[in-house]
């Protein structure tokens, strides 16, 4: 996938995620959780249907790499370069 | 590979939303509720064309739509449902009725702020403070019981409103008698006194439906009258279940919501079941009552809680049922809700286990006759007359909610030692749902969903 691809299919599992979410405004380098207003348990949810779509498992201890848009876009590139 | 990755006992809210958790990430999951109904505790029926909520009296957590962060929110997202195609419909207006005092509070807290100003001079300020402080508190945090009435009266230093505020919170969520966790009072604050109560625009029925119905869309397999007999076990782990008709199902996890007593038998658990069996059981009497003849009953009412006698008595009653304190409730009493006819009149007092239990089958009817009509008498001291308006009526008693559900002894909260992190002695068995310690409608759901999030989806 394409970084273009992978940005989109992250705005769409979030959008899946959270019916109230606004992307009009999303800073891609700023974290997602607050400007979204996520807890974990959303942000759990990402990491699960990443999970469910492409067999990804992500370790706990990585999470904090998916904090901002880009970081999402630049540690999923290499996992997902097959897919 | 077993046949099922997860096995999940109980088909009530804990279950049910457990259940769309896991098959929601495409976890091969099947629920086994013994009934030919979901819903547990909270669930349904009809009688004489009526149809019955067997639980809900209002739903905690209101919350509007766009208000993240709100426990009743986060819990729609998890489970994927569209919170705004769920209209909620707020309550009219609640009162705590105690020793000749009275408070008023709804879902905005000022108004409860302002009641307690009037009948209660010069500790308004205090009252502030506590609320500050129960909205920086972290109920989620580990660490050991704290008692929830010493923090109140330290907060509050007056008896009598630290024992009327209680009231509600302890009849609503607490499996202990006398005393209450604080964390338990923080969670039971915020849900009663900060968000709300409200109801559904549908009943139960079409509630229970939707999350069936979430739960078969994501893949989910639900089986009714499917008692389980036991958890088997094969050395340190669980392999699945055994049906009461012999039939053996396999799974990688199992989570039950049967209770911690009922967990144990099933399973062969080691340990003290009585240290488990929680003492809070109730009796509840629903009355209908034709609507012509109620206009002498309150109308501006939601729930009123009630408690003769200056302190507060939350324990098991030393007869059948204890009329001196108690809730009344008026399901249709709620913004925006059609007029109801009959009008729906609920009365709920602490009833004794034990005794109930020891009553013989021909004893049983009448002695629940006597308690219902003494439990009626209670509630008209307080919303006026309705006896001779009743065009249906019936009761439940602590051996119903046993028979019905499974809680030992009736304890509809519990047992008043809650395992929170959900673990049991082999390591796929988890426990979710009453026990583990969230209570309520919506703390029953919240608690399915963390435990599948914690131990299964990781
Ligand atoms: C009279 C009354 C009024 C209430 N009013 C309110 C209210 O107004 N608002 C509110 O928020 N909460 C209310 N509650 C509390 C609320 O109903 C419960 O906290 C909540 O429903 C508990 O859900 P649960 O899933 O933990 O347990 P349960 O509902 O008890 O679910 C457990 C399920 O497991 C099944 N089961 C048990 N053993 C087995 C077995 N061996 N095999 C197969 N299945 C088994 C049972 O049949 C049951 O369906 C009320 C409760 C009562 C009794």
């Amino acid at each position: 996938m394409t970084r273009d691809e992978i940005k989109d299919v992250l705005l769409e599992i979030i959008a899946d995620i959270d019916e109230e979410a606004d992307f009009a405004r999303l800073d891609a380098d700023a974290p997602l959780r607050d400007q979204l207003d996520l807890d974990s348990m959303d942000f759990l949810d990402i990491v699960m249907e990443l999970r469910k779509r492409y067999k990804l498992h992500i370790p706990e201890e990585e999470y904090p790499q998916l904090a901002t848009l880009t970081s999402c876009v630049n540690y999923l590139e290499p996992k997902l370069q097959h897919v | 590979m077993a046949a099922y990755q997860l096995v999940i006992i109980g088909g009530g809210l804990s279950g049910l939303a457990a259940g769309i958790r896991a098959a929601r990430f495409g976890i091969k999951t099947l629920i086994v509720e013994q009934h030919s109904l979901p819903g547990g505790l909270n669930s349904f029926y009809v009688r004489q064309g009526h149809l019955l909520e067997t639980g809900l009296h209002a739903m905690t957590n209101c919350a509007p739509a766009n208000d993240k962060q709100a426990p009743l929110n986060r819990l729609f997202r998890q489970l994927r449902l569209p919170r705004r195609e769920f209209p909620c419909h707020e309550q009219i207006g609640s009162e705590i009725r105690f020793g000749g005092r009275s408070l008023l509070f709804g879902n905005d807290p000022a108004i409860l702020e302002a009641s307690i100003d009037r009948v209660f001079p010069g500790r308004i300020d205090r009252f502030r403070r506590l609320r500050q402080e129960i909205a920086e508190y972290d109920p989620f945090a580990a660490g050991p019981w704290r008692s929830g009435r010493q923090f109140l009266a330290d907060h509050l230093d007056d008896p009598d409103l630290a024992d009327t505020l209680l009231l509600p919170l302890m009849i609503y969520g607490n499996a202990e008698e006398e005393d209450m966790d604080l964390g338990q009072l923080v969670i039971m604050f915020r849900a009663v006194f900060e968000e709300g109560f409200f109801r559904p625009a549908a009943t139960m029925r079409e509630f229970l439906g939707l999350l069936v119905q979430q739960f078969r869309d994501f893949g989910g397999e639900i089986r009714f009258r499917s008692p389980v007999e036991s958890i088997v076990s094969d050395r340190d782990r669980v392999v699945g279940v055994l049906l009461a008709g012999g039939e053996m199902l396999g799974a990688d996890a199992v989570v039950s919501t049967a209770g911690i007593p009922e967990t144990m038998r099933l399973s062969g658990w080691p340990g003290e079941v009585d240290r488990y069996v929680g003492r809070m059981s109730f009796m509840e009497t629903i009355s209908l009552v034709s609507r012509a003849r109620t206009a002498t009953l309150t109308r501006d009412r939601t729930i009123i809680f009630y408690h003769h006698g200056d302190r507060l008595q939350y324990r098991r009653p030393s007869g059948y049922l204890d009329p001196t304190w108690g809730v009344i409730c008026f399901p249709g009493n709620f913004l925006g809700l059609p007029p109801e006819d009959p009008v729906q009149i609920r009365t709920t007092n602490a009833a004794s286990y034990p005794l109930w239990k020891a009553l013989s089958a021909e004893s049983y009817e009448s002695v629940k006759r006597r308690w219902t009509e003494a439990a009626v008498s209670a509630s008209e001291e307080i919303v006026g007359n309705y006896r001779s308006s009743i065009v249906y009526q019936d009761s439940f008693t602590p051996v119903t909610i046993e028979r019905f559900t499974r809680k030992a002894e009736g304890a509809v909260y519990g047992s008043a030692v809650k395992i929170k992190d959900g673990v049991t002695p082999w390591p796929n068995l988890f426990l979710a749902g009453t026990d583990q310690g969230y209570l309520g409608i919506v703390g029953a759901m919240l608690s399915g969903i963390t435990m599948v999030n914690r131990h299964i989806l990781r």
